[in-house]
C-alpha cells in the first residue's frame, strides 16, 4: 500500500454486487438483526401482521367454542332445549371455521417461509460472487454448498413451523386465560396464571439446558459425516495399509460422542417439568371449580367449559418441548451464513479506474506477496519485465509460487509489497472490469459449465456461431466437437465428464481465442494433449502467442522453447532468468532437468544449441 | 410440523417383514434391561394416563348425584397421584428408551462402518460414497425416529383403547359417532398423500436444480472472475431460485392443507357428539361427565391419528432405512479367502497363471493372462488407456477378485494369505495422491503409527528430499487441510511416495505416479526411484515413458494381452507398438522434439 500514492486501497469493496445490498448493515449487527431485517423486508411485515391477527382470532374462536359448549350443557342439564339447534349450528360453524382460518394462516406463513429461503439464498450467493478469488481458494466447495443449501433451508423452517408455532403457543397461552377471567369467576384464573408463570420459568431453564446439547448433536453428526466421507475417499489407502480398524475408530469416537449427547438430550426432554406442572394445575383447577360448584357459583356445564379452556394450555406446553430447539438450529445456521458473508474481501473494484485497451507491457518491481493469514511470503522480491507480444515461461519446482505469480496480474490477489505495472500504469489504477476482461487465464484443470459447448466457448465474450467455429478450428477442437450428435449444442456433462482432458483443454483454448485478450496466461494448460494433437495445435498456439503477451507455466520442456524469456522460480524467488541458451549455460538447476530427462551430457546440450 | 418422509420412495424389499423385525429386535436384545423398563413404564404410564379423564368424568358425574364430599376429595387426590405417576413413569420410559435407542444406533453404525470398510473396491464402484455415508448416518437416524415415534404412538393407542372400552359401555350411539372420525381421517390422509407425493417430487427436483446450480457456480467461480461474468451466472441462478420458490410454495401449501382438513373432520365429529350427546342428556340417558369424557377423548384421539397420518411415510422410510443398513452389513465381500496363511517376508516372485478378469459381466479385461515377474525385477507396463495396466496392480493388491486362473506370489496362491498382513507387504503409489486432513508427519507414518521422526525424515529423503518441508510454516507438523489441498500436486506425490517407502513393502507398484509432477521435482523423484526399485520387485505403470527406460523389462499391453516385451532400446529398434506409442504420446518429451519446436516457431515468425 505504501508504494501507491493516489488511492487508498485499504477500504473494503466487493467485486460484484448486482443491486443495492439491503441487508449489509443488519448482517454486521449480528444474527438477530439480520433475521429481523429479513422478516420485515418489503411486504413480509404485512404477512407477519396478518398472520399474527389471524392466530389471535383463531385462539379466540377456539376459546369461544368451549364457552358455548358450557352454556349448551348447562341448558341441556336443565332440560332446556330451546336453543338446541342454535348451539349445534354454532359449534359446527366454529368447528369448521377455525380450521379454515388456520388454513389461510398456514398459506400466508408458507409464503413468508419460502421467501425467507429464496431471499437469503440469493443474498448468500450474490455475496459469494462478490468475494475475491483468494477467499474462494481458502473455502471448501462442499462446505459452502452445505451453507447455501441446508443452512439456508433452516431459515425456511424458522418461519414454518418454528416462529408461527411460537406465535400460536403464545396466543393459546394468553387468550383462554382472558376468557376464563371474562366468563367465569376471576378467582378461577389463579391456577392457570400461576401455571403460566411457572411454565415460562421452567421453559427458560429447560431451553438453557437443551441448547448446548442440540448444538453438540449437530456438530457431532457433521463430524460423523466428515470422517466417514474422508475414510471412504481414502479407502484404497486404508486397504493397502490394512488400517481398517484404526480408521473405523476415528468414526466411532464421534458416533459415541453423538450417542452421549443423545442420552443427554433424552434425559433433559424426559424431565420436561411443564408437563407435570400442567397436570397439577389442571387437577387443582378441577378441585377449585368443584368447590365453586358446591358454593352454587358454577354449573356443571361451566366446569366442563373451564376444564376445556384449561386443557387448551396443553398445546403450548407440549409444543415447547421441541420448538425452541428449532430456533436454536436456525440461529446456528444463520451464524454460519453470516460468518461467511461478513468476511471482507480484499480486492478493490475501482469502478472509476482507468479503462483502456492494453498494449501488453508487464513489469514487476520488487513484488512480494503473502496470503493474509500467513507469515511467510509466497513470493519475495520478484522483478522482471516483458515487452508487448513477448512470451514468458515460468518454470520451477512444485510449490515455488508459479501459479500465484500469474494470479497477481489479473488481481485475483493483491500484492503485499512492490508494484506491478501494465503499460506503465499500476494495475490497481485500472478499473477491475477493464483489466480482467483483457487478461485471460487458462488453468490446468479446465472447468467447463454444464451448458452447451457453444456457450462454454463464448463464455468470456458472446460470439456468433461462425466465430465460435472459427476459433474452435484454430484450437483443433472443431473436429471432435462436430463428431458429437448435437455438435456445438451438445451439453457438457458435469465438470466436463464426457470430454477427455485434452479435449477440455482445447475448448478452453478456443474460449481464450474468442475472448481475444491482450494478455494470456496458460497454467500448464496443454498438459493433457498428446503428441499428435500437439503437432496440430502447434501452429494455433504459436498464432495465439504472437498477437499478445503470454505467460506460460509449463511442465513441458518443448513449450519452454516457445518462450522469449524464462524465469526459474525457487521457493518464491527468482533463481535464474534469461533465454533457454542463457540458462543452459548459467543455471545448474535448469541444466539438470535436460541432462536427466534426455540422458545427455551438458556438452552435447550446448552443442545442440550452437 | 412438516411432512417429513412423505417423499419416501418405494424400496425394493430384500427381506421379509418377519425377518426384518427379527433383525431389528436382535439389535435391542443386548439392552434387555432397558427394554423391560421401557415396556413396563409404558404400560403403567398409559394406564394411569387413561385413568385421569375417566376419574375426572366420574367426579363430574358424582356432582349430579351429590356424592359425599370426602369421597370426592379422595377421588381428586387419586387424580393428582395418577398425574404424578404418569409423569414419573413417562420420565423413566423416555429416559430408558433413549438409552436403548442411542446404543442400538451406535451398534448399527458400528456394524455398518466395519462392514463397509471391509468391502472390496468393486463395492465402491457401484455405490457412490455420498450414498453410503447417508445410509450409515442418516438412514440410521431415520430408523431411530421411527422407533421413537412407534413408542409414542403405541402409548397413545394404549390409552385410547382403554378409553374406547369405557366409552362402549356408556353410550353406543356416541361411540359410533366418535369412531367415525377414524376412517374419515384415513381416507383424507390417503387422498392428500397422493397429491403431496407428486408436489413433493417436483419440489425436490426444483431444489436439486438449485443445488446443482450453486455447486456449478462455486466450482466455476474462478472462470467467472477472470472473464468478469459474475452477472451471467447470477442471472441463471436467480431463474432457478425463483422457480424453486414457486414450486416449493405450492408443495408447502398442499402439505399444510392436510392439518386444517383433519381439523374440519374433528369439528364435524365434535358437532355430532354434542348433537347426540345433547339429545341423550335431555333424555336423561347420559351424564355430563361422560360427555366430557367423550370430548376429552376426541383430543386424545387426534394425537395418534395425527402422528400416524403425518408420519406413516416416515415409518416406511424408517423400515426401508433399516433394510438398507442391513443390506449394507450383509453384502458379501467378493474377495475370496481360501486360507489364512501368515505371509513370510516375500522374495517377490509374481506369477499370473491363466488369469481371467472382468469388472462387469461381459466386459472381459483379461482372458488367460500369463506373466511371470522374477524376484527383484523391475517391470514397466505401458499401453493405451483401457489396456488393463492398472488392473494388474489392483489384482495383485487384491482390491478386486479375478474370476479364473490364479495369481501366485513366491509360488503360493494369493488367496491363501491372510488379507491384511498380505496387503501390508504391497506398496502402491497411485496416480491421484490421497492424503488425510492431518499433519504431514502423521500422513507419512499412516501405516505405522509408532514410527519416530528420524525415520519419517529419512523416508522423505529417500523419496527425493526433505528440504521443501522446511519451507512449510510448521515443518512436518503443518496441517495440510482436506485431501492435502495445502500442498501442490507434486508435493502430495512426494508425501505419498515417502509414506509408501516407510512401509518398506516387498513389492512396489507405481501407478502413473509421476504424472503431475513438474520436471524439477521429477528429476529428484527419478533419482529416488532408481534407488528404491533396485532391491525389490517393482511394477511401474508408466505415463511418461522416460521413467521406464531404466527398468529391467518393459511389457506393452493391448486389450489385456502382452503384445511386446523387452528393453526400451530393443523395443524402439523393433519399430512396433511401443515405438508407435512413443511417437503418439511421448515424442514431444524428447530432445529432438524440443529442438524442433524452436525451428517451427522461428519459421513462423
Amino acid at each position: 500500500m505504501k508504494t501507491n500514492q493516489d488511492n487508498d486501497y485499504t477500504q473494503h469493496y466487493v467485486e460484484f454486487s448486482p443491486e443495492l445490498d439491503s441487508f449489509i448493515k443488519a448482517r454486521k449487527k449480528g444474527v438477530r438483526s439480520w433475521i429481523l431485517a429479513h422478516l420485515l423486508y418489503k411486504n413480509n411485515k404485512y404477512i407477519i401482521i396478518i398472520v399474527f391477527i389471524f392466530t389471535i382470532v383463531a385462539a379466540n374462536l377456539s376459546s369461544l367454542i368451549l364457552v358455548i359448549l358450557g352454556l349448551a350443557i348447562t341448558d341441556f342439564l336443565k332440560g332446556d332445549q330451546s336453543n338446541f339447534s342454535f348451539y349445534i349450528l354454532l359449534i359446527l360453524l366454529l368447528g369448521i371455521g377455525i380450521p379454515l382460518l388456520r388454513l389461510i394462516n398456514f398459506m400466508l406463513r408458507e409464503i413468508l417461509a419460502q421467501r425467507m429461503e429464496r431471499d437469503t439464498r440469493k443474498e448468500f450467493l450474490e455475496n459469494l460472487l462478490g468475494k475475491s478469488q483468494s477467499f474462494h481458494e481458502q473455502q471448501k466447495t462442499g462446505d459452502l454448498m452445505a451453507r447455501a443449501t441446508e443452512d439456508v433451508r433452516m431459515l425456511n423452517f424458522l418461519v414454518s413451523p418454528a416462529l408461527s408455532l411460537i406465535i400460536e403457543s403464545f396466543s393459546i397461552l394468553v387468550v383462554p386465560i382472558i376468557y376464563i377471567i371474562i366468563f367465569f369467576p376471576s378467582e378461577l384464573a389463579i391456577a392457570p396464571i400461576i401455571f403460566t408463570i411457572l411454565f415460562l420459568i421452567a421453559l427458560r431453564d429447560y431451553n438453557r439446558k437443551l441448547g448446548p446439547v442440540t448444538v453438540q448433536l449437530r456438530t457431532e453428526f457433521g463430524e460423523m459425516d466428515d470422517k466417514l466421507n474422508e475414510s471412504l475417499t481414502g479407502i484404497e489407502l486404508i486397504k493397502s495399509t490394512a488400517q481398517e480398524l484404526r480408521q473405523s475408530q476415528k468414526y466411532l469416537i464421534h458416533a459415541r460422542k453423538y450417542r452421549d449427547a443423545y442420552f443427554q438430550e433424552g434425559k433433559i426432554q424426559a424431565k420436561y417439568t411443564p408437563l407435570l406442572l400442567l397436570a397439577i394445575a389442571i387437577t387443582f383447577g378441577l378441585a377449585h371449580s368443584i368447590y365453586l360448584y358446591y358454593q352454587g357459583i358454577l354449573t356443571i356445564g361451566d366446569i366442563i367449559a373451564y376444564m376445556g379452556l384449561f386443557a387448551l394450555l396443553q398445546f403450548p406446553t407440549n409444543i415447547s418441548i421441541f420448538i425452541f430447539a428449532l430456533l436454536k438450529l436456525a440461529h446456528a445456521s444463520s451464524d454460519r451464513l453470516l460468518e461467511v458473508m461478513n468476511k471482507d474481501t480484499e480486492i478493490d473494484e475501482n469502478i472509476e479506474g482507468i479503462q483502456k485497451e492494453l498494449v501488453g507491457e508487464i513489469k514487476f518491481e520488487n513484488v512480494t506477496f503473502k496470503y493474509p493469514e500467513d507469515v511467510n511470503p509466497v513470493l519475495k522480491n520478484i522483478s522482471f519485465e516483458i515487452n508487448p507480444g513477448q512470451t514468458l515461461a515460468v518454470v520451477g519446482a512444485t510449490g515455488s509460487g508459479k501459479t500465484t505469480l500469474t494470479k497477481l496480474i489479473s488481481r485475483l490477489y493483491d500484492i503485499s509489497e512492490g508494484k506491478i505495472t501494465i503499460d506503465g500504469i499500476d494495475i490497481r489504477d485500472y478499473s477491475l472490469k477493464s483489466l480482467r476482461s483483457q487478461v485471460s487465464y487458462i488453468e490446468q484443470d479446465i472447468f467447463l459449465f454444464s451448458t452447451s459447448i457453444f456457450e462454454n466457448i463464448s463464455f468470456g465474450r458472446v460470439g456468433t456461431l461462425e466465430e465460435v467455429i472459427e476459433v474452435a478450428k484454430q484450437a483443433q477442437a472443431h473436429d471432435f466437437i462436430s463428431r458429437f450428435p448435437k455438435g456445438y449444442e451438445s451439453e457438457v456433462g458435469e465438470r466436463g465428464v464426457q470430454l477427455s482432458g485434452g479435449e477440455r483443454q482445447r475448448i478452453a483454448i478456443a474460449r481464450a481465442f474468442l475472448a481475444n485478450p491482450k494478455i494470456l496466461i496458460l497454467d500448464d494448460s496443454t498438459s493433457a494433449i498428446d503428441s499428435e494433437t500437439e503437432d496440430k495445435i502447434q501452429e494455433a498456439i504459436t498464432n495465439i502467442l504472437r498477437k499478445r503477451t503470454t505467460i506460460l507455466i509449463t511442465h513441458r520442456l518443448s513449450q519452454i522453447r516457445w518462450a522469449d524469456l524464462i524465469i526459474v522460480l525457487k521457493k518464491g524467488t527468482i533463481e535464474a532468468i534469461g533465454t533457454h541458451e542463457d540458462l543452459l549455460k548459467s543455471s545448474e538447476e535448469y541444466q539438470k532437468i535436460f541432462i536427466k530427462r534426455f540422458d545427455v551430457d551438458l556438452k552435447q546440450l550446448l552443442k545442440e544449441e550452437a | 410440523m412438516s411432512f417429513i418422509g412423505l417423499e419416501a420412495e418405494q424400496y425394493d424389499r430384500k427381506y421379509r417383514d418377519t425377518e426384518l423385525v427379527r433383525r431389528i429386535f436382535s439389535y435391542f436384545r443386548p439392552y434387555k434391561r432397558e427394554m423391560a423398563i421401557v415396556t413396563i413404564t409404558l404400560t403403567i404410564s398409559s394406564l394411569v394416563s387413561a385413568l385421569v379423564p375417566i376419574l375426572s368424568a366420574i367426579a363430574l358425574n358424582s356432582l349430579a348425584t351429590n356424592l359425599n364430599p370426602t369421597n370426592l376429595m379422595i377421588l381428586l387426590v387419586i387424580i393428582l397421584i395418577s398425574n404424578l405417576l404418569s409423569y414419573v413413569f413417562n420420565y423413566f420410559n423416555w429416559n430408558y428408551s433413549t438409552r436403548a435407542l442411542g446404543n442400538v444406533l451406535l451398534d448399527l453404525r458400528k456394524d455398518a462402518v466395519m462392514a463397509v470398510l471391509e468391502h472390496d473396491l468393486s463395492f465402491f464402484d457401484t455405490n457412490p460414497i455420498g450414498k453410503i455415508v447417508s445410509r450409515i448416518n442418516s438412514d440410521s437416524q431415520d430408523f431411530g425416529s421411527m422407533v421413537d415415534l412407534a413408542n409414542q404412538v403405541i402409548s397413545s393407542i394404549f390409552i385410547l383403547s382403554i378409553l374406547l372400552v369405557y366409552m362402549v359401555f356408556i353410550n353406543l350411539i356416541l361411540f359410533f359417532a366418535f369412531i367415525l372420525a377414524i376412517p374419515l381421517f384415513f381416507i383424507l390422509t390417503f387422498f392428500f398423500r397422493k397429491l403431496a407425493r407428486k408436489k413433493t417430487l417436483l419440489g425436490q427436483r426444483a431444489l436439486a436444480t438449485v443445488n446443482e446450480m450453486v455447486k456449478e457456480i462455486l466450482s466455476g467461480i474462478q472462470i467467472a472472475k477472470t472473464f468478469r461474468q459474475e452477472e451471467k451466472l447470477n442471472e441463471k441462478f436467480k431463474t432457478v431460485n425463483t422457480q424453486s420458490y414457486r414450486v416449493n410454495l405450492r408443495r408447502a401449501w398442499v402439505l399444510n392443507a392436510i392439518f386444517p382438513s383433519l381439523g374440519i373432520i374433528q369439528g364435524i365429529v365434535l358437532t355430532l357428539i354434542i348433537y347426540y350427546g345433547g339429545i341423550a342428556i335431555l333424555n336423561g340417558q347420559l351424564q355430563p361427565g361422560d360427555l366430557f369424557l367423550f370430548l376429552q377423548s376426541l383430543w386424545i384421539l387426534i394425537y395418534p391419528l395425527f402422528v400416524i397420518a403425518a408420519f406413516w411415510p416416515q415409518f416406511q422410510a424408517g423400515l426401508a432405512a433399516s433394510e438398507r443398513i442391513f443390506s449394507l452389513v450383509d453384502a458379501k465381500p467378493v474377495v475370496i479367502q481360501k486360507n489364512n496363511l501368515k505371509p513370510p517376508k516375500f522374495k517377490g516372485k509374481i506369477e499370473f497363471r491363466n488369469v481371467a478378469f472382468q469388472y462387469k459381466e461381459g466386459e472381459k479385461v483379461f482372458e488367460k493372462f500369463n506373466l511371470i515377474i522374477k524376484p527383484g525385477e523391475s517391470l514397466a507396463i505401458v499401453g493405451h488407456t483401457g489396456a488393463g495396466k492398472s488392473t494388474i496392480a489392483k489384482l495383485i493388491s487384491r482390491f478386486y477378485e479375478f474370476q479364473e486362473g490364479d495369481i501366485l506370489i513366491d509360488d503360493i496362491s494369493i488367496r491363501d494369505f491372510e488379507l491384511k498382513e498380505y496387503r501390508k507387504q504391497i506398496g502402491i503409489v497411485s496416480q491421484t495422491p490421497f492424503l488425510w486432513a492431518d499433519t504431514i508427519e502423521n500422513n507419512i507414518k499412516y501405516c505405522c503409527e509408532a514410527t519416530d521422526r528420524e525415520s519419517v525424515i529419512s523416508a522423505l529423503e529417500q523419496a527425493g528430499g526433505s528440504d521443501w518441508i522446511m519451507d512449510m510454516s510448521k515443518g512436518l507438523d503443518t496441517y495440510i487441510r482436506e485431501r492435502g489441498s495445502l500442498l501442490s500436486m507434486g508435493q502430495r506425490q512426494l508425501v505419498v511416495f515417502a509414506r509408501t517407502l516407510l512401509e518398506n513393502p516387498s513389492i512396489l507398484i507405481l501407478d502413473e505416479a509421476t504424472a503431475s509432477v513438474d520436471p524439477f521435482t521429477e528429476t529428484r523423484v527419478q533419482d529416488a526411484l532408481e534407488k528404491t526399485i533396485q532391491n525389490r520387485t517393482s511394477i511401474i505403470i508408466a505415463h511418461r515413458l522416460w521413467t521406464v527406460r531404466r527398468v529391467d523389462r518393459i511389457i506393452v499391453l493391448d486389450h489385456g494381452k502382452i503384445v511386446e516385451e523387452g528393453t526400451h532400446n530393443e523395443l524402439m529398434a523393433r519399430g512396433g507398438k511401443y515405438a508407435g506409442l512413443y511417437n503418439t504420446y511421448f515424442r514431444h518429451q524428447s530432445l529432438e522434439y524440443v529442438e524442433k519446436v524452436k525451428e517451427i516457431k522461428q519459421k513462423q515468425t
